[in-house]
């Protein structure tokens, strides 16, 4: 049975395996060491670690002179995506079901201009977002940027949301409007449980986006206060002299954890959305 | 009954609220802000005028006797002057006279000014002359005016005779504010610099789109395609992982493969080669890692839609053509390639866009250098407005960038609303009110 979910029984894998495995190398041995390197000793011109020591996690219990404490900025990278995720998810079911199903004015125009938007690249947005937000005074807080970010997560979230909608069958909104329910408890009640695995993708991929948003927190929000991990880590990387490679990739992986377990966890809903398309 | 439409215009009102302010208003501002010379120095909310020495040195250009002028302070006896002598404790008689005699007078310089204190009835020292003409020093030099009305107003009673066009040239050099201009434009059509960065821009996507996005991605998803589902799992869940990993860690390990101190370093060291920092020392280098970087977080996209399409593709083909005996590659020159051309289109337009405004890994791997080598469009335009090694931003300029990119990015979005026809998902609702 395995073999005929094969395309082609008639020849053999091994051939593609191997030639898979030779060019993914470079991928896997940096995934490797990222981890290797956290929790080893290496002699500078090593290629295989000596010893095991959990000095590079250091940063856990001491904060480095002249930068933000990681737990804030730990926090703060969890307030961000969170915040961004309940705002995404929110709105986006919101305006996708009126889009889908709802007959507002202007609706196909609405459809169109989300579609455009979504394929538009937004980050060309970010000098002019810059100079409104230093305007009316959100720069450099965390509101600021939550709210700049969910607003350019918005148009995929609208469009996959709407696609959602589209497969609940009518007869369901059918049968609660004949039962004498609003168009809105009909929505909450009835239609959004039928969604479930668009808001679990949705939630997933905007907290995923969120968390390893740089570029907007760093021209928008660059403050020690309001530091999210990603800023942080790039200090780091500017930093040319003081080069320590192992303390970076364990602050890396730190980093990469809640990614890696959210992904593991939920990648089945996750592809949803790159399947579909995203940016990217 | 209405209120299914009320409650759409309720339910759809927060998405189009954050749509408009934090998506189209930035639009429309980037091309407000593209036609302004907005930069550090003169900020984004107004400014004022003040006569400063620069402003003097550009004056003197169109008008260098009124900029000479200018710079020299001006002596004028007014009240304010002489209530601050009387504060000196000097004879009475002295402020008395001036008062009467000299009031409103005019002098274009300290010692004509000198002279005629010197000159008064109560014959003060040498030391009240020089404390009282420093009462009515009215310098315009380094003195700023809220508005042209005060700054003409001040220029008028200092006795500058200016004719009403010397007087605007006077507010516009003065002007420490933003104002309106196409120069960004113009300098962006002319400068070599620029030529540079778009030829880097175009050879970039290029590169990036034929090698990896479309190119590595289909041969991703044909090897996959011939493997059995578990190892054909693993290895898109591999290739995965560049576009999960956030992009500052994802750079990071980039670094630790190529830098000085890095892998290649190490490894090349054992076989005697001197530790150098690999991403950065060349500019072919660096092109190289740059290609390399966004080309392996691009592939991953690819690889789903070109995996899910060949999986669309029936079976039955291939067991077909394996009965006629056709070879691995004939099956992919005559069955996957000829499907693949529809996905390919899709993959193509949609990364074009994305590697065009991009600028993440760059700005992290190599920040555009060495030197300008990988300045792409993008970077350039974050470099000239927001992260500037001169100091001075220049919004103005970097506006007229983005919108470059802007116009680009709405040209194609509606170009790929019509390629790829989204109207038919655009159904009319089964419950009509």
């Amino acid at each position: 049975m395995a073999e005929r979910s094969q395309p082609s029984a008639n020849y053999r894998s091994w051939p593609v395996i191997t030639a898979l495995t030779i060019v993914s190398l470079p991928l896997l041995l940096m995934y490797v060491y990222l981890f290797l390197d956290t929790v080893t000793v290496k002699q500078p011109d090593a290629l295989l670690p000596s010893g095991l020591t959990l000095n590079h996690w250091r940063f856990l219990w001491q904060t480095t002179a002249g930068k933000a404490n990681i737990w804030q900025v730990t926090l703060n990278t969890l307030l961000f995506s969170a915040c961004t995720t309940s705002l995404v998810l929110i709105i986006s079911s919101m305006a996708g079901y009126v889009l889908s199903r709802l007959n507002v004015p202007a609706r196909g125009f609405f459809l169109a201009g989300v579609m455009v938007l979504h394929a538009f690249p937004s980050v060309t947005l970010i000098i002019a977002i810059f100079i409104v937000l230093q305007m009316i005074g959100l720069y450099n807080s965390l509101i600021g940027v939550i709210l700049v970010k969910a607003a350019i997560d918005l148009p995929l979230g609208i469009w996959l949301m709407k696609g959602f909608y589209d497969t609940v069958p009518w007869e369901i909104e059918m049968a609660g409007v004949v039962d004498g329910a609003s168009r809105f408890r009909v929505w909450r009640s009835l239609v959004l449980p039928q969604v479930k695995p668009g808001i679990m993708a949705l939630g997933l991929f905007s907290f995923l986006a969120g968390w390893g948003e740089f570029i907007l927190p760093q021209v928008l929000a660059p403050g020690n206060q309001v530091q999210v991990l990603s800023v942080y880590l790039a200090g780091f990387l500017a930093d040319d002299n003081n080069y320590d490679f192992n303390m970076f990739k364990a602050v890396g992986l730190f980093y990469l954890i809640p990614v890696l377990i959210a992904y593991a966890l939920f990648n089945k809903y996750l592809m949803n959305i790159y399947g579909g398309g995203s940016k990217g | 009954m209405k209120s299914s439409r009320t409650l759409g215009l309720v339910m759809i009102a927060p998405a189009a609220v954050m749509i408009i302010l934090f998506f189209l208003m930035p639009v429309v501002l980037t091309a407000v802000f593209s036609m302004t010379n907005m930069t550090t120095a003169t900020g984004i909310s107004g400014g004022v005028y003040q006569i400063a020495p620069n402003s003097l040195i550009a004056l003197k250009s169109a008008m260098p006797e009124i900029a000479a002028e200018m710079a020299e302070p001006r002596y004028t006896i007014d009240e304010a002057g002489l209530t601050a002598v009387e504060g000196l404790g000097m004879a009475p008689g002295i402020v008395a006279e001036l008062r009467a005699k000299h009031i409103g007078e005019v002098f274009p310089a300290r010692r004509d000014v000198e002279r005629m204190i010197k000159d008064l009835a109560e014959r003060p020292s040498t030391r009240e002359v020089k404390q009282t003409s420093e009462q009515f020093n009215r310098s315009v030099l380094n003195t700023r005016f809220d508005s042209k009305e005060q700054l003409f107003s001040a220029l008028d009673n200092l006795g500058f005779k200016l004719t009403p066009e010397q007087k605007e040239i006077v507010a516009k050099t003065t002007y420490t504010g933003w104002t309106w201009t196409t120069e960004n434009f113009s300098r962006m059509a002319s400068s070599p610099d620029m030529a540079r960065v778009l030829f880097n821009t175009v050879l970039y996507v290029a590169l990036v789109l034929t090698l990896f996005n479309v190119g590595y991605a289909l041969l991703l998803a044909i090897w996959t395609h011939y493997m059995p589902p578990t190892p054909a799992s693993i290895f898109r869940g591999i290739w995965l992982l560049p576009r999960i990993t956030p992009v500052v860690i994802y750079v990071l390990l980039w670094k630790w493969l190529a830098w000085d101190s890095g892998f290649i370093s190490i490894l090349m060291g054992k076989f005697g080669y001197l530790p150098k920092n690999y991403l950065l020392d060349t500019a072919y280098n660096a092109w190289f890692f740059v290609v390399l970087i966004n080309g392996f977080i691009g592939a991953s996209m690819g690889m789903l839609v070109f995996s899910s399409a060949m999986k669309a593709i029936p079976k039955s083909q291939f067991y077909a053509s394996e009965v006629d005996g056709a070879s691995r590659w004939q099956q992919i020159r005559y069955i996957i390639l000829p499907q693949m051309r529809w996905p390919i289109l899709f993959v193509t337009c949609y990364q074009t866009l994305s590697l065009l405004a991009s600028f993440n890994e760059i700005l992290l791997a190599t920040n555009g250098g060495p030197g300008n080598a990988t300045e792409v469009w993008a970077l350039a335009a974050y470099h000239t407005a927001l992260r500037n090694y001169a100091g001075n931003l220049e919004y103005g300029l970097g506006a007229a960038m983005a919108l470059v990119l802007v116009v680009i990015g709405v040209t194609l979005s509606l170009l790929y609303l019509r390629v790829f026809n989204y109207g038919t998902l655009v159904a009319k609702p089964l419950i009509e009110d």
